[in-house]
Formats: structure tokens, sequence, C-alpha cells
């Protein structure tokens, strides 16, 4: 039986790593900061789907595989689905959307600036930041049952936390 | 009698052979294990419908000698299990359900966040789990 950990403190650490390289070890390095914290969810996905895979028998191609994402691995991180999967064959591309991703929900975007445009900017970038950590361990988890491809998210509906829409899209490379 | 196991990665990489025998033959349990290896991706590259589904992780008798067995069990992320054995019969139940525990306990080992993908498995709590699960392990009685 293993042992559990109150779900704030989870929110704590990935708010307080985010902040961490982006704000001291990369400070004026955005990009790299970012990419350091996909590689950081990248090992955390590759690991969990083997954790979540045991039971299961093989994927017999890459919609079944993105399907147990959308559904089981899921659930497993954020106790619900994925609310709708679009997707566009020819392209190679899929798009995850989910209406109320749990990471978000306590995260305050401060609107206390005067500027509109200076505070949407950088909500938006604090938001974008946040968001290469999901990415990361959606793109490990594919990767370790073989299936190499590109994620990017979009959020939409801020600063409205309750009410905040994901977009995972995920390209796959040939 | 368990004569070894072993885990190799999806590239055919080594990750964790360990061999109870006693003997100093750790070479040609290598090359056996090696062998089985060809097994496995001729048996999933070409699936005969009559013998094995496309998706069974369980791959059941590999690759019978003169007096070694070998089973083998894939997982969903092409990391392969290996055992090989010296015993002559051999329930299917309990090599299943050793697989089930080996891979419960390699799903630990790789958890760890010192653990390299790709690289051996070096911990020695998992180095324990196996041989106790191999000691357990007898024809015969099942779990």
């Amino acid at each position: 039986m293993g042992r559990e950990v109150a779900e704030s403190c989870f929110d704590g650490l990935i708010i307080e790593m985010v902040s961490a390289y982006g704000r001291r070890f990369y400070a004026t390095k955005p990009d790299l900061a970012s990419r350091r914290i996909e590689a950081i969810g990248f090992q955390v996905g590759h690991q969990l789907i083997e954790r979540y895979t045991v039971e299961r028998p093989r994927f017999s191609d890459h919609l079944e595989a993105i399907k147990f994402i959308c559904k089981e691995f899921w659930s497993e991180l954020f106790k619900k689905q994925i609310d709708n999967l679009k997707t566009n064959h020819r392209v190679g591309t899929f798009v995850l959307q989910d209406n109320k991703f749990r990471w978000f929900t306590r995260v305050l975007i401060d609107p206390s600036s005067e500027d509109n445009e200076a505070s949407q900017g950088s909500s938006s970038e604090a938001t974008s930041m946040l968001l290469h950590f999901p990415c990361g361990i959606i793109r490990g988890a594919l990767s370790n049952v073989g299936i190499s491809c590109a994620v990017s998210a979009d959020a939409s509906n801020l600063p409205s936390c309750e009410s905040c829409i994901l977009f995972f899209a995920l390209k796959f490379s040939i | 009698m368990i004569a070894c196991v072993a885990v190799v990665g999806h590239q055919n990489n080594p990750l964790y052979l360990q061999s109870f025998t006693g003997a100093d033959d750790a070479l040609k349990l290598h090359h056996i294990v090696h062998c089985s290896l060809d097994v496995i991706d001729e048996r999933v590259n070409n699936p005969k419908r009559s013998v094995i589904t496309l998706n069974e992780s369980y791959l059941g008798l590999l690759y019978p000698t003169e007096s070694y067995k070998v089973y083998g069990y894939l997982s969903n992320t092409k990391v392969k299990f290996l055992v090989v054995t010296t015993d002559l019969d051999v329930k299917d139940t309990d090599i299943r359900s050793f697989f089930r525990r080996f891979h419960a306990a390699y799903v630990d080992a790789v958890s760890n966040p010192f653990h390299v993908p790709g690289k051996k498995i070096i911990s020695r709590i998992f180095a324990a789990r196996v041989s106790g699960i191999v000691k357990a392990f007898a024809p015969g009685t099942y779990g």
C-alpha cells in the first residue's frame, strides 16, 4: 500500500519548481527554463506510464495509445478523463481538450495591474510556463510506448481558472 | 530451479541479468538470453494467429534446449522479461504469477528518480526483491 500526500503539497511543489526554473535558475533564458521543465515532465511521464500499463494488453495502434492517455492515464493523474478528442488523420495531429484542468484551479492570476495589455501578457507567460510540465508528461508517456510526437498546449479563458479550457495538440513525426 | 532472470530494454539493451545457479556460467546464460531475444522479435513481428494473440503480454515458452527452458514476457513499453529455468515441468500459472511479481518489482525500480532510463538497474533493493521472488518460486505452488 503506497503512502499518500496531500494534493496541496503537490500543487505547491509544481508552482515552486516552475518559479525556481523561470526566475532563479534561468532568469535570463526563458526558453531554456521551459525546456528543462518539459524534460522533467518527460521523465515523470516516462516512469508513470510504465506503472499504469502493467496489467493492460499491448496497444495495437496509435489511436489506442492516445485513448489510453485520454482515459486511464488522465484519470490517474487528474481524477477525470479528457473531455474531447479531435483528430486530423492526414496531418497526424490530435487535439485533447480538458475543460477543467485540475492543476490550474488554484492558480491565481493577479488582476491588480491597471494596464490591461501588460497584465494579459504576463499572465499568459506565467501559465505557459506552467503548461510545459503537463506537456512533458504526455510526451514522455507516449515516447515510452513507442510513439514520438511534439506536444504543445494552449489555455483559453484566463484569468477565470474555474472554467479554464486547455488544449493539448499532439503532432506526430513520421 | 530458476537459472537466471533478465530484463532487456526496447532497443535490446540489457537492463538487468542475474544468475542463480552459483556456478560461473554467466556468459552461457547471456548467450541463451540473447538467442531468446530473436525469438521474441519473431513472435512480435509475425503473429501467427493460431499460436498467440497480438496483444498478449505473456509470450510463453520461447526456446527449449536440452537442459533449459526460456519463458518470455513483453510489457506495454516494449521491455522484455526473460526467465531461464532448468525445471522440466513448470506450470503456466506459476510462471505467469512470477512474471507479474517481476514486472511489479521492475516498475518500482524504474520509478526511482535517480535511475537513468536505458541504463542498467543498479538498485540493491530490486536485486533483493528479485532474489526473494525467485526463492519463493517453486513448481507446484501457486502464488
